[in-house]
């Protein structure tokens, strides 16, 4: 039997996290932590190991990003993590990037809101990502190495 | 009576003002209940609120006949859900009301799928309202296992080549 993983989880509190959340039997058995946005959320998930949040940001806020990145490297620096799976946004691409410059692996769920392409997020993720997966089949025809298996919601 | 959800991020006082319009000129004769969160407008024919709690909203989105929301995914999943019929009409970046248009997109795919009605502006949902009453939603059979299996093959190859 080999050992646990520590599997670190980031999401953007809302669509992002729900979506991640209905996958869980993906990373039972394992150690988790969580990379989440907003305090909102925590107690909903404390009992999965330790939570971080690091705050919401998008290009409109650039000093927020940069908290946020900050944060999110310390989480990485601290929890490091064997996997990193995300569903996004921003935080949850920060996490990814710096997961895998770490060492770990990553698994990139894009969410379902993105129809036509994936989102800005995914695409900033996807060369750092060991894995792509994304919810609508043509997507997957138009990104190399991106996989379709199906859709959460 | 129906349900008028708008979310809680940002404002959409264009899908408010297009529902208070078509009760006015009686294009809507159902008894409606909002929440419209930020949003300005002030609606002058039905009662609203600017959140409920999760309890409340629940037990509107059970008594409604029918939901008429912004077309987020979290709003489009609780319709399914409830197997309610939903008119969403989608936010549009160029008035403010989200930060990308990835709303029309979702929202058109998913009218195509016949799982929700849409309408992008005010003039359709005026039309699309008298269709959404007979509307049945086709329901979704979502593959979260099958995702979920393959995220979890994957954590298990790293289980196995760890250390190696």
């Amino acid at each position: 039997m080999s050992e646990q993983l520590k599997v670190c989880l980031a999401a953007s509190a809302g669509g992002h996290l729900s979506q991640l959340r209905r996958v869980a039997s993906a990373w039972s058995g394992h150690q988790t932590c969580w990379i989440t946005t907003t305090e909102v959320v925590r107690a909903s998930l404390g009992e999965n190991g330790n939570v971080y949040v690091v705050g919401e940001c998008n290009r409109q806020h650039p000093f927020r990003v940069i908290a946020t990145l900050v944060l999110c490297l310390r989480a990485i620096c601290r929890e490091k993590p064997d996997v990193v799976i995300s569903t996004g946004a921003a935080a949850g691409c920060l996490a990814a990037v710096f997961g895998r410059l770490a060492g770990a692996k990553v698994v990139w769920l894009d969410s379902i809101t993105n129809v036509h392409r994936l989102s800005l997020s995914g695409r900033l993720t996807r060369p750092f990502a060991n894995l792509v997966l994304v919810q609508w089949p043509a997507l997957a025809r138009k990104y190399r190495g991106v996989e379709y298996v199906g859709a959460v919601v | 009576m129906i349900f008028l959800t708008v979310g809680t991020q940002f404002p959409f006082d264009r899908l408010v003002r297009a529902v208070d319009d078509c009760c006015g000129a009686l294009e809507l004769n159902e008894e409606v209940f909002a929440q419209i969160g930020d949003s300005t407008y002030a609606p002058r024919h039905f009662e609203a609120a600017s959140s409920l709690d999760k309890e409340t909203f629940d037990r509107h989105v059970q008594e409604a006949s029918a939901v008429i929301g912004h077309a987020g995914m979290g709003t489009i999943t609780m319709a399914l859900d409830h197997g309610k019929p939903l008119l969403a009409m989608p936010r549009l970046k160029k008035y403010g009301e989200v930060v990308n248009d990835h709303q029309v997109a979702l929202a058109e795919e998913f009218e195509a799928l016949g799982h929700i009605l849409v309408a992008h502006d005010a003039d359709e949902l005026a039309r699309k309202l008298t269709q959404l009453k007979s509307f049945t939603p086709k329901r979704r059979a979502a593959s979260v296992d099958a995702v979920a299996e393959r995220v979890r093959c994957f954590v298990q190859s790293v289980e196995r080549n760890r250390g190696k």
